[in-house]
């Protein structure tokens, strides 16, 4: 154990001194969360106004009005309703809705009907961003038409009677209304996007510890000094477990450096501390696992590079660093699950938007331990090989 | 040459008629237990103060002892015994079947050209590499598995191994602590190595920033930090300058006068000669003799070993000599033809005539006593590198 640290100890000092070091894992994912929430910064205080054309007037159509006029939806969206869809172009043209929708007559009957009429958006190249915001509105709208279409076909095979279809339609389209427009994320309390991506980055740079470390561990060896700490009493599960005690405590620093300084500048929310510090030093326990893991399993600086670099981007792309992950597809989400970092994103999302505590996190935070124990066991036993020169 | 001055307990201090009466080569391999007497200052277990101080001048006192060796009573086992340890990569058998023993006090040489197995031989002794048969043992221990057994053993590398961006005395401080020194003694211990190897005034630098030499000096004092009972080195001169390979051989000669084993490879004949006690000559993987100096050149009896510096079809010239009589070996090397005969003043007017036949010129001719590089010539047909 004493020789652990001792190497641990020498490595801390050589990283500390190593300035590239000190950047990617502080300075670099500082700058990018900070450069990632000003971008989208911009989202969250969007606002624009969206022209309505309703030539229906049907209950369907009422059913979208009032969905737009949902407190979740209003914040973004101020609805006009105009007369005519050459209304709605001019006034588009002329700048004074962003965007708008146009519900054809006889929309809420075709809706029930085999054939249902589509909704039209009018969008201008001047704001793109209303624009895909109109469109998404229109497409959730319509997909969620569907699946009530499909719900009513259900009822009225269900015996319910059929002059009564129009009335079902209607009811359940007010069952739901657009979500994707707006981020969102599970619990009660909005999201800010820096509150995401300042937990995201700082685990994909904590991940990035993985490569750094398994790549000066091989060239150590290439150069001969594990096999002069071999020659010592120290055995390899010694050298290994210091060389990555040195990259826990260095990761462990970094993700809270980054998490003071993104609430403290940025006003990161990453919930209750003890709950976030129990998550960030379990995923920072996973990273250390994989680090021995890949330091066994690479002979050469070019296999430690790939193998770590598929490890990192794999794990950050299923996990959900890169994408939002409550606008990403039902399956990514799922993926994510498979992933230490997945769930410590998770953890983090529940603590910024739901409150809690220790409690919130015990899930995930199992999840994430029980991921750095198998992988821990594997690079245990890999150890001897890691040290063999 | 300011890093050859001793640094030594106070205590240990002996002057230099013992060290000469202090017996050396195959005598004290014989009878190990017989050269405690001749020399107290290793007899005595280095006290654990370490204290120590820097003698200058010409006084020859004692070094450091290793820690505690030098029982009475073990007398006649050797510290380190390696038995047919075989090592193959692949079809290419690196070590085949070696055997050898070194006592305490002892500085055994591996003497042998590249890639005659020395290193991988070294790297079997010190635990480093599984051989594929045979054992080594140190004092009934075996430095793979046992870690007391590999406290007990200093490494030097053939290739400098340390930390570039650590400090000479950070260095030295990490790989001491990894052998359980701490605190005093271990700051003791680091100046007392940097002293030794005269790079106290650089000791706060990096050893990125050192010169080659520096780097190999400092490559050794890693290995003696710890006061092993066997310290290993792999030819610790490659790179060195005269002055401090003069040094080395004269600090290592020391440490085993004063109880220390030593094991020590090199491919120079004259180091092997200067520095070890016993040597054991390598040829691809194996020990084709052993002995002391004076036992391994006595097998040759009177012959004499002629160096031909020449020019021209060498090969043609080495094959020309190996015709005449009275020559029993000629080698290649790289400044002309090495020859081993019965004769050597008689040999020397058909060596020009065969000279002349070949068409090489003959720059000189040294005709020498027999030493290791005619016994490395008579046991191979091959010429040790120069
Ligand atoms: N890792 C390895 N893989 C394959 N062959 C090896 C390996 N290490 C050594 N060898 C081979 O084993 C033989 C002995 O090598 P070794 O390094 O022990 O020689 P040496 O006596 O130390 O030579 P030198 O004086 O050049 O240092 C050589 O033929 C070498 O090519
Ligand atoms: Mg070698």
């Amino acid at each position: 154990m004493r020789a652990a640290l001792v190497v641990a100890g020498r490595n801390l000092r050589q990283r500390l001194r190593d300035r590239s070091a000190v950047v990617i894992a502080v300075i670099a994912p500082l700058v990018v969360s900070a450069l990632m929430s000003l971008a989208f910064s911009g989202v969250e205080s969007f606002h624009y106004t969206l022209g309505v054309v309703d030539a229906d007037g049907g209950p369907v159509a009422a059913g979208l009005l009032q969905a737009l006029r949902q407190p979740e939806l209003a914040k973004v969206v101020t609805v006009r309703r105009l007369d005519s869809r050459a209304a709605a172009a001019q006034a588009v043209r002329d700048k004074r809705v962003a965007a708008a929708l146009v519900l054809p007559a006889g929309f809420s009957a075709s809706v029930t009907g085999p054939r249902p009429l589509p909704i039209a958006t009018l969008t201008s190249v001047d704001d793109t961003v209303a624009g895909t915001v109109t469109s998404s509105i229109a497409s959730t709208f319509v997909a969620q038409l569907n699946a009530d279409r499909l719900s009513v076909a259900t009822a009225l095979a269900a015996g319910v009677p059929a002059d009564q279809s129009a009335r079902l339609a209607a009811a359940a389209a007010r069952l739901q209304i657009p979500v994707q427009a707006v981020q969102r994320a599970l619990g009660s309390r909005p999201l800010a996007a820096v509150s995401y991506y300042a937990p995201a980055m700082a685990i994909f740079f904590v991940l990035f510890t993985v490569s750094f470390t398994a790549r000066s561990f091989v060239a150590e060896r290439e150069q001969g000094t594990v096999e002069r700490l071999r020659a010592t009493p120290a055995g390899a599960r010694q050298i290994v477990g210091g060389t990555v005690l040195s990259a826990f405590v260095f990761a462990a620093l970094a993700m809270g450096t980054i998490a003071v300084v993104t609430s403290a500048v940025f006003g990161a929310d990453w919930g209750d501390p003890l709950a976030a510090t129990v998550v960030g030093l379990s995923m920072v326990l996973a990273v250390t696992a994989l680090t021995a893991l890949v330091m066994g399993l690479a002979r050469t600086q070019r296999q430690a590079e790939g193998i770590s670099s598929a490890v990192v981007f794999g794990l950050a792309l299923l996990g959900g660093n890169f994408v939002f992950v409550s606008v990403a597809p039902d399956v990514m989400q799922r993926a994510a699950l498979l992933t230490p970092n997945g769930w410590a994103l998770r953890a983090y999302m529940d603590l910024a938007t739901g409150g809690g505590g220790l409690g919130t996190v015990a899930v995930p935070v199992a999840a994430i331990l029980g991921f750095a124990a198998v992988v821990g066991a594997a690079a245990v036993a890999l150890a001897p090989r890691a040290v063999r020169v | 040459m300011g890093w050859m001055r001793r640094v030594t307990r106070a205590a240990a201090h002996r002057d230099e008629s013992s060290a000469r009466t202090h017996p050396a080569g195959a005598d004290a391999a014989a009878a190990p237990g017989a050269d405690a007497a001749a020399a107290p200052g290793a007899a005595t277990p280095a006290a654990p103060t370490g204290t120590a101080v820097v003698v200058g001048g010409d006084a020859l006192v004692g070094a450091p002892g290793p820690d505690g060796d030098r029982v009475p009573g073990d007398a006649g086992r050797p510290l380190l015994a390696c038995t047919d340890l075989t090592k193959r990569y692949g079809d290419r058998v690196a070590v085949d079947g070696v055997s050898f023993s070194v006592g305490r006090g002892e500085v055994y040489g591996l003497l042998g050209p590249n890639g005659a197995g020395k290193t991988t031989t070294i790297k079997m002794v010190c635990g480093l590499l599984p051989p594929d048969a045979g054992t080594v043992s140190l004092d009934g221990r075996e430095p793979a598995r046992d870690a007391a057994a590999r406290a007990r053993v200093g490494y030097v590398p053939q290739d400098v191994a340390l930390y570039p961006d650590l400090t000479a005395a950070e260095n030295l401080a990490f790989l001491g602590r990894l052998y359980g020194l701490r605190g005093t003694t271990l700051r003791e211990r680091v100046a007392e190595a940097l002293a030794l190897t005269d790079l106290q005034a650089r000791g706060g630098d990096r050893v990125g920033t050192y010169s080659g030499g520096m780097r190999r000096r400092l490559n050794i004092a890693a290995g003696l930090l710890h006061r092993p009972a066997l310290l290993v080195l792999d030819e610790p001169t490659v790179g060195v300058d005269p002055q401090s390979r003069h040094a080395i051989l004269g600090r290592v000669r020391e440490l085993g006068r004063n109880g220390m084993a030593v094991l020590y490879t090199t491919h120079y004949m004259e180091e092997a000669e200067r520095v070890c006690d016993r040597v054991g000559i390598v040829d691809r993987g194996r020990i084709v003799a052993e002995g002391t100096r004076r036992e391994l050149v006595s097998r040759l009896g009177e012959q004499d070993r002629i160096e031909l510096t020449a020019t021209g079809d060498l090969a043609d010239l080495a094959e020309q000599c190996r015709a005449l009589p009275g020559v029993e070996r000629a080698a290649v090397t790289d400044r002309g033809v090495r020859l081993l005969t019965s004769d050597g003043r008689r040999v020397l007017p058909a060596l020009l005539e065969a000279a002349d036949r070949s068409g090489a010129a003959i720059d000189s001719v040294e005709v020498a006593e027999a030493d290791l590089e005619a016994v490395f010539l008579h046991l191979t047909g091959t010429a040790l590198r120069e």
